[in-house]
């Protein structure tokens, strides 16, 4: 920030002044606002996870407020460096898949290659050159020295991670603190995306019009999840994991309710060892995709193998290898790095370890251990294993990083500051993004290694040249798209996922609302016969739906244990909890099918009721507000979604899957409620109205007199009572036709049959001669209809989600190279 | 020279149907100077959707096949007919000693890559030092290599079912006994101990009938052997420590890689299937 004169550098200058003019409402000079409003933002945005387990460490990433800014000159010496780098580097693994010349020339030691785990032989056919370009990404962490230079620290070949991060933080700093962009020359970072997803289209082997491009994540437990969605949604690309995927006719395909896609681009986020468990051993991954890729069908980013020249062992060999095979010299240099296998190097970082950061040879992902920050007992004993096998280690030298003026409280502190900037390929040259990830590391957090899972980010400003034309406000807000495809593409798990998504909030409010209606008769104090007859069916009901044991049930006056029951099920672990968990980590799941304010709404009104439940108060007055705080949920996920997706795809299945899971516990909570002496059929009645929530209805058709054929028309055949069965039946009939839309499907003869099932029971009660003994016969065929619903959502499994039976391998019952770590985020 | 016909069939029989499977077979004769192919086939059933083929990283020929149909039960058969005769080794005496091998392989890039540990053999310190008890310094290099394949042959029975295809060396040791692939992998694990570049050679080996009975068919198995590098002057020679051998001509060579698992015959991924037998057949036979 300051020259060498002491003097304010012009372009902090120009920065900091924008904090002190910043409105009215930041306080201050504006920077601890700025701060805090930035945490509160990620927050909301949900970065924060949902996940269980996740909930405590509530800021995964915070993005300081103020940017790292790069000076146009700066940046273009940057650029030049690290797209030399990139070449450079496509030339190594050109030939460490390829011929292999380097080796035979003896300009890299075998054990670079050959020791090295992330070097992939399955990637390698002797005699063939590979289908290159392997590297069309590449990310480098970078180190501004004392002396002013930048060296690069790290190079990231395998998956360049961090590239939504540093989109996210760019969004989110010009939506929260618009101001500061106000006479800056900031250079926007989606021209840069556009210009990759264009060439990423271009890999197309079928030609780059209508490439589809694919995301390839581990999944929702992955550290970088959120990355991965951010990035599929920046580069309109669906995200996939690998049980979405399917090798067939040396081709990849993705596993869609149309039955498979062709999948031409696949950007991958997880290690290459974990792509094919046929080449690469274990169990995850697709068996087939290479030999996708080997047919020039498929197209994989980076290349699976890419990970291998971030050994900084190689940074050594890298000035010779430029002049080698560029004939260039090179221009960015690495920083100070030794590989060990030597013993002159060896004796060096011995001689003083303290001046050295340690790092594993071959993997760049590792951490770097700093013996000088090390106990002595620790230091000692890494020193030995360093000094047992030298050629397994590498040494970088220990240069503090510059600082850059972040938030500290109110104020501005120096912190220390590592560099990410991302590169893609174009098909012509390689582009930097102009813009990056400033990562301020933590004082115990060793540099050179993954991405941690969280930490503090600050957003880069490349500063477009003096008398470019001035940009406004970077920001890109999000376009809302709540779901980009038409039925047929959805993949089968997103439609698998929403439909559980569906199921499980209306189970949610379904348990809430027998909750409550046994509350309230709890409330009453001492029962008549009546009503301890509607608690006993209700406890039925609540036993049936898994929500108290047989224990709990009341008996006599004593109905303390159902509170205490229904308390248990609220709280983690009990089974609303474990409904509330369950709808978290689908949420989640599909997250890349929802907008922002749509994902906010599906969250952080669940989250506040999980908070509510685990209050420590046990009082009845608690437990009916959590239960409100349900049923506020339920209804605002279900209006947010009727109102806010698009009803092909996802919200198609969304609602199949609450309506099937209303139309099963309709049925079987009536077939409770009705399940009285013919004597008792008046309250039976007025409890299935209550549970149907159609007391005020029936009163305003029917006044005040109660008879079962009405009454049972409402609750069941009703079409136009959304409360009723009739009514889930006709929108389940509806989304069936919609989904498939053939008539020649199996499915809805079986909804048909349900419908016409529902709609003569109340015509058989009107017309019997004892109305009432009819009605409570209803009872068990209603118990029947419940399974028969059951019945028919796992028919739509069967059909729709086409779960395979899991994979199992022959003839190699050895698991997995013992080195490989499936969460590296590199 | 030798001429033999091969047959190795493979039955795997499945509890449940098998949706999908994708397979991944080295069962085709890698062509050598010293070994001629006449003609091959492959057969499958049921007939796969996809064959392809092609070569891997040490130059062996891999075949890869995908079904995606139901199946219960999935039989491959290769047959070959080929031509062997593995020139005699240099005298053991005219071989360089051994620790200038050992640096002459440190440099040379494609030979360099058997000096190092593999998945399935990671250092061993007892494997080094049961191999090194014959490694004096300044032996020629197979002086010191054939008598290791003789103690290993001596030291250890040759003893089916107490091994199985993932056993490690430290077992192979502490038990004294084993199976071709679990002398190959001892040897090894500690050539390279030494420094010494060493590959898995997988092929056959022809097998005699019991003293006065007759030869069934189907009797005879996969085979493994070692090769071991002999310097630039000599490269490589094949020796098996489950005969005692130095490879000449009874034995047919499939391919080679740093351990089984690189060179495992037929391997897959299988969705469905539950549990699942197997039955392998192969047949050497004079042609």
């Amino acid at each position: 920030m300051v020259d060498g004169r002491g003097q304010v550098r012009p372009h902090w200058r120009r920065l900091l002044a924008a904090f002190s003019d910043l409105p009215q409402d930041y306080a201050g000079n504006g920077i601890g606002e700025a701060a805090r409003r930035l945490d509160r933002a990620f927050e909301d945005e949900g970065i924060t996870s949902l996940l269980p387990g996740a909930a405590q460490a509530s800021r995964a990433w915070r993005c300081d407020p103020v940017p790292l800014p790069l000076p146009a000159r700066e940046f273009a010496a940057l650029s030049e460096g690290l797209s030399q780098r990139a070449r450079l580097l496509e030339r190594l693994l050109a030939d460490f898949y390829g011929p292999q010349a380097l080796l035979a020339e003896g300009l890299v030691p075998p054990a670079l290659v050959f020791a090295n785990p992330a070097f992939l032989r399955p990637c390698r056919a002797e005699g063939r050159a590979p289908a290159g370009p392997l590297l069309t990404t590449y990310a480098a962490d970078l180190l501004r020295g004392p002396d002013g230079a930048w060296r690069v620290l790290a190079d990231r070949t395998s998956r360049a991670a961090g590239i939504g991060h540093a989109q996210e933080n760019r969004r989110m700093l010009a939506r929260v603190v618009p101001n500061l962009f106000r006479g800056q020359q900031v250079r926007p970072l989606r021209p840069f995306f556009d210009r990759w997803l264009d060439s990423l289209q271009r890999l197309s082997p079928r030609g780059p019009d209508n490439a589809a491009i694919a995301l390839l994540t581990p999944g929702v437990h992955h550290p970088l999840w959120f990355e991965h969605v951010l990035l599929a949604g920046e580069l309109s690309c669906a995200l996939v994991e690998p049980g979405d995927l399917t090798a067939r006719g040396g081709a990849l395909f993705l596993k869609t309710l149309k039955g498979p896609q062709p999948v031409d681009v696949l950007l991958r986020r997880m290690d290459g060892r974990h792509l094919d468990p046929l080449e690469f051993g274990g169990h995850g991954g697709v068996p087939g995709l290479m030999d996708a890729a080997r047919n020039g069908t498929l197209r994989i980013v980076n290349a699976p193998g890419c990970g291998m020249v971030e050994a900084p062992a190689l940074a050594a060999l890298l000035p010779a290898l430029c002049r080698r095979l560029l004939g260039e010299a090179l221009l960015l240099p690495s920083a100070e790095t030794h590989w060990l296998a030597g013993p002159e190097a060896l004796a060096m970082v011995l001689r003083d370890p303290g001046q050295w950061l340690l790092r594993p040879a071959f993997d760049g992902g590792a951490a770097a251990r700093h013996p000088a920050r090390m106990p002595e007992a620790a230091r000692e004993a890494l020193l030995r294993r360093v000094a047992e096998r030298p050629q397994d280690w590498a040494a970088t030298r220990d240069m503090p990083p510059s600082v850059a003026p972040c938030a500290d409280g109110e104020r501005l502190s120096p912190r220390p500051v590592v560099l990410r900037l991302f590169l893609a390929q174009d098909g012509a040259e390689w582009q930097v993004m102009p813009g990056g990830l400033a990562r301020v590391p933590g004082d115990a957090e060793a540099l050179a290694g993954r991405l941690p899972q969280q930490g503090l980010a600050k957003d880069v400003w490349v500063l477009a040249e003096e008398g470019a034309a001035i940009l406004g406000p970077a920001a890109l807000p999000r376009q809302p798209l709540p779901i980009r495809r038409a039925t047929g593409e959805l993949p089968s798990r997103v439609a698998d996922n929403m439909f559980w998504l569906g199921r499980y909030v209306e189970r949610l409010e379904g348990a809430a609302r027998l909750m409550r209606a046994a509350l309230a008769r709890l409330e009453r104090g001492p029962l008549l016969p009546r009503e301890f007859a509607e608690l006993t069916a209700l406890s039925a009901a609540l036993r049936h739906a898994g929500l108290v044991q047989a224990e709990d049930m009341p008996s006599g006056a004593a109905s303390g244990a159902l509170q205490a029951a229904l308390w248990r099920a609220l709280r983690e672990g009990g089974a609303v909890g474990r409904q509330m968990a369950e709808i978290a980590r689908l949420v989640e799941a599909v997250r890349d099918r929802l907008t922002g304010d749509i994902h906010t709404l599906f969250t952080l009104p669940l989250r506040a009721v999980q908070v509510q439940a685990a209050a420590q108060h046990r009082g009845q007055q608690g437990l009916e507000e959590a239960l409100a705080g349900v049923l506020r949920y339920s209804a605002g996920v279900a209006g947010a979604a009727a109102e806010n997706m698009v009803r092909a795809g996802g919200y198609a299945f969304l609602d199949l899957g609450r309506r099937v899971e209303r139309a099963q516990a309709i049925a079987a909570q009536l077939g409770f409620a009705l399940d009285q002496p013919a004597s008792r059929i008046e309250g039976g009645l007025r409890l299935a109205l209550e549970l149907c929530d159609s007391v005020i209805t029936y009163r305003s058709r029917y006044l005040g007199v109660l008879q079962p054929a009405p009454a049972l028309d409402l609750v069941l055949a009703d079409p136009g009572n959304p409360r009723g069965l009739a009514f889930q039946l006709h929108a389940i009939r509806r989304l069936l036709t919609d989904i498939d839309g053939g008539p020649e499907h199996d499915l809805l003869p079986q909804a048909e049959a349900l419908l016409a099932t529902v709609e003569d029971m109340p015509l058989a009660v009107q017309a019997a001669r004892d109305p009432a003994l009819a009605a409570v016969q209803i009872a068990p065929r209603l118990a029947t209809l419940a399974g028969e619903v059951a019945t028919l959502s796992d028919n739509i499994s069967r059909r729709y989600f086409a779960l395979l039976p899991p994979a199992q391998s022959l003839g190699q019952e050895m698991a997995e190279e013992p080195s490989v770590l499936f969460w590296g985020a590199a | 020279m030798s001429r033999w016909r091969i047959r190795h069939a493979t039955i795997y029989r499945y509890a449940e149907a098998v949706d999908m499977a994708s397979h991944m077979l080295h069962l085709s004769p890698r062509p050598l100077p010293h070994q001629q192919l006449r003609w091959e086939t492959l057969a499958c059933a049921p007939e796969p959707a996809r064959v392809s083929s092609g070569l891997d990283h040490f130059g062996n020929r891999v075949t890869w096949l995908f079904l995606d149909r139901p199946h219960a039960r999935f039989e491959v058969v290769a047959e070959a007919e080929i031509d062997v005769a593995f020139p005699p080794p240099p005298p053991a005496a005219a071989t360089p000693p051994w620790e200038q091998v050992a640096a002459e392989a440190a440099r040379s890039g494609p030979v360099a890559e058997f000096t190092f540990p593999s998945p399935m053999l990671p250092e061993h310190a007892g494997a080094r030092d049961y191999v090194a008890q014959s490694f004096t310094p300044g032996r020629p290099v197979l002086a010191a290599l054939r008598e290791v394949t003789t103690r290993i042959y001596r030291d250890f029975a040759f003893r089916a079912g107490v091994t199985g295809i993932a056993t490690p060396v430290s077992q192979v040791l502490a038990q004294r006994a084993g199976v071709c692939q679990d002398f190959t992998h001892l040897m090894l694990c500690g050539l390279r101990g030494l420094g010494l570049p060493a590959r898995y050679v997988s092929g056959y080996i022809r097998t005699l009938p019991p003293p006065g009975g007759t030869k069934h068919l189907g009797s005879d198995q996969s085979h493994a052997w070692v090769g071991a590098w002999l310097g630039p002057a000599h490269g490589w020679v094949d020796l098996d420590p489950t005969n005692d051998l130095v490879v000449r001509d009874e034995h047919v060579v499939l391919g080679w890689g740093r351990d089984f698992h690189d060179i495992s015959p037929l391997r897959g991924i299988i969705l469905g299937g539950g549990r699942h037998s197997l039955e392998v057949a192969v047949d050497l036979t004079p042609a």
